[in-house]
């Protein structure tokens, strides 16, 4: 698809793709700014940063941004991400000043009033007990904690209770100066418009925004896991869950596409942003077959994390009531040993290539998919990441996939969490 | 879940089992083949249709129809198979059990429709049912109710008239049922505002749920209905209650209305989760809301700002093709006419602003409302 791209002279990278046919606009703000910036006792600070940029700044009164949105239709969010924060409206491309007028406002203006950073702080932390009430959360924040112990990726971008609270105004503040500059972010429009005209109102828009000196590069790696961990979580629950972690390298390393036929052979592809999967489940690959149609467990699913840094590759099961977790773990060892010891067949290796291209136009579903996409892609690559991993995926062969099940699924760098739910739910 | 009279859990349970083997194809084969194609197919059952949804790329989409006319006109609902969605169903039981949201909505549905009806049942019909649910009684509803009487198929993306008569309504049409007619909703019985607690002492956070009986879709108060529960909880981050739980007291991440207009009946309800300790001055703020439309009802600002919003999102809410499939759907299901997005900006725009507040007296009223609250609360009444 015509895609435009130019950066403007305070490094803002602007990717433009008009889309002829549609009135709608998707405007998204990608900063490379998450969870994997902070530090110790500052833990959730990004997250916080992002709800505060709903609270108006320079042109923009507390509740403007609300106002704007929903007189025009449409619609917005934010995403705070471990490598990324990503902030969007989508409205009718009519009223592209709208979004690019807020957008600029977010980016160097914010108010963070005093008054509402206090406010906030009971907001992020029921968001975070609202995460709490489910067992999944607590097994991923625990399976993060346990396969990180250097790298930042050892907690989760909602943070620690204790941090959120007791951070105050100032170091947040600091922060979001810090980050939210032209030059730590990329602007993505969407929709109908024409490029040489969305560029200019960009421009007008933007141009007067100063850069700041750019952010140090993140000096923390993970030294090599020595040993498989594991942790036991005992509580009230509806079910017992595992989860495994295997570390992987980063997004950008040549073994991604490899592993993402290898997660789709295991576990089944639902695209690069899971967003547009809803709540469909892939049947047809190995751990389905070998944990639900067998009814050792009722749900099982396999996360590739792509990040800009060494991430994770996790399998995850629900188990079926009466089945111990010692049994689904010896499944899914016996499906990963078998996919080290021999290549998947050419059947299936065309089935995986056929969801992973599948899903690419799926993806492209809409104007604010595409933006996320893109975004996505800006956050931790670049805004074409999508369209070049395919084209790597299809040229991966079986072999490659077995190698990469060789090299990674290793037990001895494995992390497992194991949930084991108490009676007792009131 | 109309259809299943008696019968509880009964269309849930033949839902989930519809991909699950065909006389042609096995579980495994059905599955390898849709995503050997890079196509997705689901069904779903709700109160008043069972329904399927599915992607696919022009040059799968006959192969695609082909697998569902199958697994919707001769599934073999294996025993194998029903062992293991019987599994599924009493642990999703479980999970549903232990979630708060689930278990406060869940309970105020059923005091909003009481005395059994379906828009207030789980579909899923409970544990014992689940356990007692046979494959005769699976067999029996797929070939009393599944067929092309009542089938409405909503199709968009890649294709054209040529390609969906031929391919998909063609084969669609086919379709055989013994139904006679399809059933009649009864209207849901009046409702007795009740309060309950559920206590959860293992969670972090405590879900509200309030709410009470609103229209059918068709009923002449709907639109009005709509933009007030917009304005009361949904427009922006959440309308007023949003500005008021959230934005001004920090008390909670989301405080949202819902309106649910079905054929029958509706009901229009507030959900919100918050911290325990912040519960009572939750609880009583939504009663001051609720209040509050009586005597300083919706100002002609926020009015305009509710009708701007339904009508520009019309191009926003419509931007995939899975959301025009799906409006296209509702459209021909509550009868709205073809040329219904046409018109409903129109609609919109006449609405008086009188009867928008009018609908929210009525229908928004503290008193007329049940409420639950499910999560790390004792049994102590809270009051509303």
């Amino acid at each position: 698809m015509p895609t435009h791209v130019e950066t403007l002279e305070n490094g803002l990278k602007v990717v433009l793709r008009p889309i002829p046919d549609t009135k709608a606009l998707s405007t998204w703000v990608v900063y490379r700014i998450g969870s994997r910036n902070e530090v110790p006792g500052m833990t959730g600070s990004t997250h916080w940063v992002e709800h505060m940029l709903f609270k108006g700044g320079g042109k923009l009164g507390k509740g403007d941004i609300d106002k704007l949105i929903s007189r025009l239709g449409g619609k917005m969010n934010a995403f705070t991400d471990t490598d990324y924060t990503m902030y969007f409206e989508t409205i009718p491309a009519s009223a592209m000043d709208t979004a690019l007028m807020i957008e600029s406002e977010r980016m160097r203006n914010a108010a963070f009033d005093p008054k509402e950073v206090e406010a906030e702080r009971t907001v992020v932390i029921s968001e975070r007990e609202g995460a709490e009430n489910q067992p999944e959360f607590l097994v991923d924040e625990e399976l993060w904690g346990l396969a990180f112990h250097v790298h930042p990726y050892h907690w989760t971008p909602i943070g620690y209770k204790q941090d959120l609270a007791a951070l105050d105004r100032e170091p947040l503040y600091r922060h979001y100066l810090r980050y939210y500059a032209p030059n730590n972010a990329s602007l993505i429009l969407v929709g109908g418009f024409d490029p040489a005209v969305a560029m200019q109102h960009v421009r007008e828009a933007f141009s007067p925004l100063k850069p700041e000196a750019p952010p140090d590069p993140l000096r923390l790696s993970e030294p090599e896991q020595r040993g498989e961990r594991r942790s036991d979580l005992v509580r009230p629950g509806p079910a017992d869950l595992l989860s495994i972690g295997w570390h992987i390298p980063s997004a950008a390393h040549d073994d991604t596409p490899a592993l993402i036929l290898l997660s789709t052979v295991l576990g089944g592809w639902r695209g690069l942003i899971s967003f547009a999967s809803g709540d469909w489940r892939p049947r047809s690959n190995r751990l389905y077959r070998a944990l639900v149609e067998s009814k050792l467990a009722t749900d099982v699913g396999v996360r590739q994390e792509m990040k800009l840094d060494p991430s994770l590759l996790i399998a995850s099961a629900t188990a079926a009531k009466g089945v111990s977790l010692d049994r689904i773990e010896h499944a899914i060892d016996r499906e990963v040993d078998k996919v080290r010891r021999t290549p998947p067949s050419r059947t299936e290796v065309e089935r995986a290539k056929q969801q992973v291209r599948s899903w690419a136009r799926y993806e492209q579903d809409g104007v604010t998919f595409q933006g996320m996409l893109l975004s996505a892609g800006e956050g931790i690559a670049s805004w074409d990441f999508g369209d070049r991993l395919l084209a790597k995926v299809e040229k991966v062969r079986a072999e490659r996939i077995r190698d990469v099940a060789r090299t990674y699924l290793v037990d001895e760098h494995r992390s497992l969490v194991r949930f084991h739910a108490q009676e007792g739910t009131g | 879940m109309v259809a299943e009279g008696d019968a509880h859990g009964v269309a849930e349970f033949a839902s989930r089992l519809l991909l699950s083997g065909t006389r042609r194809l096995g579980a495994a084969k059905l599955a390898d083949r849709l995503e050997g194609i890079g196509a997705t197919l689901e069904f779903h059952n709700g109160e008043e249709v069972l329904g399927f949804s599915g992607r696919c790329t022009r040059d799968s989409l006959r192969e695609t129809i082909r697998i569902l006319v199958d697994c919707l006109s001769h599934p073999t609902f294996p025993q194998r198979e029903i062992d293991r969605v019987r599994g599924e169903l009493l642990n999703d039981l479980r999970i549903e059990a232990d979630d708060t949201a689930s278990r406060a909505a869940r309970e105020l549905a059923r005091f909003v429709f009481p005395n059994d009806h379906p828009y207030g049942r789980d579909p899923k019909g409970g544990a014992d049912r689940v356990r007692r649910i046979r494959r005769r009684d699976l067999v029996d509803f797929h070939e009393s109710r599944v067929g092309a009487e009542g089938l409405i198929l909503a199709v968009t993306g890649d294709v054209d008239r040529e390609l969906v008569e031929e391919a998909i309504a063609g084969p669609l049409s086919r379709l055989e049922s013994d139904a006679e007619g399809i059933p009649a909703i009864p209207p849901p019985p009046p409702h007795k505002p009740r309060r309950a607690t559920i206590p959860m002492p293992h969670k972090s956070q405590a879900d509200i749920a309030i709410g009470g009986p609103a229209v059918p879709r068709g009923h002449p108060d709907y639109y009005a209905l709509n933009l007030a529960s917009l304005l009361f909880g949904r427009i922006g981050l959440y309308g007023r209650l949003g500005r008021n739980l959230r934005d001004e007291q920090g008390l909670a991440y989301y405080a949202f209305t819902g309106l649910d207009a079905r054929t029958a009946g509706g009901i229009w309800s507030i959900s919100a989760g918050v911290n325990p300790a912040n519960l009572e001055k939750a609880v009583q703020s939504i009663r001051a809301e609720l209040d509050r439309l009586q005597t300083d009802p919706f100002h002609t600002d926020e009015l305009r700002d509710g009708k701007d919003n339904q009508i520009g999102s019309l191009i926003v809410s419509l931007e995939r093709n899975a959301e025009v499939a799906y409006e296209l759907h509702r459209m021909e299901y509550y009868g709205l006419g073809m040329n219904f997005l046409e018109r409903y900006a129109d609609i919109v725009r006449e609405l008086p602003e009188d009867r928008v507040r009018e609908v929210a007296m009525k229908y928004f009223t503290a008193n007329g409302s049940s409420m639950v609250v499910a999560g790390p609360v004792g049994r102590t009444r809270l009051s509303l």
